[in-house]
């Protein structure tokens, strides 16, 4: 045999030409390994190696595949993947095109989810400090869940228990599907946009990891962290924990519990309400009631017992004193008295009438002896005068005229009582006892 | 000292530093007095508040045009969503 000669030969394209036939006939195939040397290309192609201890091979999953990914591969990842082999003959290389890539051990979803958290826990979203708390007594609440769903029920069920004084605004959302977290997110934004809502309630019933995958969704997440509004995630059951759980202000574990935290407080509130107002009235008794004893213990000191004994004392012997006085004028008065009384008493024995009369008598007596007295003398008086009138009577011009003495008178009426005083031939009348005369003098001598 | 319109919040903190004030127990008994009257007044008012019992329950509706409007929320038949 002449190998030499017998021999094929192929061209470089024919050989791996038939290697990609070969390859090819294996048609779709499961290969298990370990991720490395991932790259995710800016085209959204991602290019990584497959390999075991063994072994390692090339592998490519184009955007149209990875873009279904829930989970971001990442190199040291072992996983599971479905495709074709293929030869790129430029470079004479094979590798496999997958079109589904999941996680061994645990389900992707869990994967992208734990993923995704510590993502978001790295970018600061679920720190405590970046929580709003809730308001005590809200005043209107808002829901974005949906309208037809089990947690809508039950939050109007549990408020309506409650009696809460809380209006309800419902933002309705889909909350799984294609889609939904995106009107998740749409509708928390919405709710903050508005005035008149206080707190945000978002959620829905029970379900799958599926059911609720919307809650676990980075555009949820963001919107609940740049909620300003505090916000409460009521997903699912209590076991059931969403990255929406993280990121909220508050996670309710059911959407009923929700309605007990945005209503709850009223009662509590009520009985801290009075507390503090019982609180109040005892701080303020026990100040007056401090303050009044401070009063009675200073008012007990020595300084203030002191002078009220000696006021006491003052006090009483001015008792004393207006006591003795008063004995001393009520004796007075009885002395007094007494003494009116005798005098009473003797003028009454003095037998008033009698006394009238007596002094009427002496009166009368001395009327008597006054008008006797008057006349004696009056009597006294005419006899004197009588004497009188006697001796005036002899002395009179008249009666000497009747004894036959002439009053003689001048010319102008003066008596004559010396002759020198007229001269011859003066008038003189010369008056006598009966009748005048008119006379001449003759002569005038001196008798002889 | 007029009551001005508080919200609860706002009333509550309020009378909690009252009452912390006059537990303390260094005010003079006029300043006592008036932060005691105060503490019954907005005690009341957080009383008022919490005896409110309205409720409104209402849902978004979007119209053709994009406009959004309020009406009031009937509970129908929930289907597990």
């Amino acid at each position: 045999m002449d190998l030499f000669a017998q021999r094929k030969i192929y061209s470089v394209y024919d050989i791996t030409s038939e290697i990609k036939r070969s390859l090819d006939r294996l048609g779709i195939i499961w290969v298990q390994g370990e991720i490395s040397n991932c790259k995710h290309h800016s085209s959204g192609h991602l290019y990584f190696s497959l390999k075991d201890q063994r072994a390692q091979m090339k592998a490519a999953c184009f955007r149209n595949n990875n873009m279904y990914l829930k989970f971001r591969p990442e190199d040291g990842m072992e996983v599971i993947v479905r495709g074709r082999l293929s030869v790129y003959e430029p470079r004479g290389d094979y590798q496999i095109i997958v079109e589904y890539m999941e996680p061994v051990g645990l389900g992707s979803l869990q994967l992208a989810f734990d993923q995704l958290k510590e993502k978001l826990r790295k970018q600061g979203l679920f720190e405590e400090s970046q929580k709003i708390p809730l308001p005590l007594l809200p005043k209107k609440v808002g829901i974005v869940t949906s309208p037809t769903g089990a947690a809508i029920r039950d939050i109007l069920r549990i408020l309506k228990r409650r009696n809460a004084s809380l209006d309800v605004l419902i933002y309705p959302a889909r909350v799984q599907g294609t889609g939904a977290a995106e009107e998740i997110a749409a509708g928390i934004r919405y709710l903050n946009s508005r005035c008149d809502i206080d707190v945000i309630i978002v959620g829905r019933g029970g379900g799958s990891i599926e059911d609720l995958w919307a809650f676990n969704e980075e555009i949820v997440a963001q919107a609940i962290f740049k909620s300003e509004l505090p916000l409460i995630s009521a997903v699912g059951h209590e076991v059931d924990y969403t990255i929406s759980d993280f990121v909220a202000d508050m996670r309710a574990p059911t959407p009923s519990a929700a309605a007990e935290m945005v209503s709850g407080a009223r009662d509590d509130l009520r009985v801290t309400v009075s507390s503090l107002k019982g609180r109040m009235c005892q701080a303020v008794r026990r100040g007056i009631e401090r303050r009044r004893l401070n009063l009675e213990r200073l008012a007990h000191n020595k300084a203030f017992t002191v002078a009220p004994n000696k006021v006491r004392d003052l006090q009483q012997r001015f008792d004393e004193s207006t006591m003795r006085m008063a004995q001393a004028v009520r004796r007075f008065a009885a002395g007094a008295r007494h003494r009116e009384q005798m005098l009473s008493a003797r003028l009454y024995t003095l037998d008033l009438r009698r006394f009238i009369h007596h002094k009427r008598d002496i009166l009368a007596r001395g009327r008597q002896e006054l008008i006797s007295g008057m006349k004696a003398r009056l009597n006294a008086q005419r006899s004197r005068f009588g004497i009188a009138a006697g001796k005036m009577d002899a002395l009179s011009p008249l009666s000497i005229l009747s004894r036959g003495f002439a009053l003689c008178r001048d010319a102008r009426g003066a008596i004559v009582k010396n002759a020198a005083d007229v001269s011859c031939g003066d008038s003189v009348s010369v008056t006598l006892a009966k009748g005048y005369l008119d006379c001449e003098v003759k002569k005038a001598g001196n008798p002889g | 000292m007029e009551l001005k319109v508080k919200d609860f919040e706002s009333a509550l903190k309020s009378l909690e530093e009252i009452v912390v004030q006059l537990e303390a127990g260094d005010l003079t008994l006029d300043r006592a007095l008036e932060l005691f009257e105060e503490g019954v007044r907005i005690s009341h008012f957080c009383s008022s508040k919490l005896d409110e019992a309205e409720r409104k329950v209402e849902v978004l509706i979007k119209g053709a045009d994009g406009t959004v409007k309020e009406v009031p929320f009937m509970e129908s038949e929930a289907n597990e969503s």
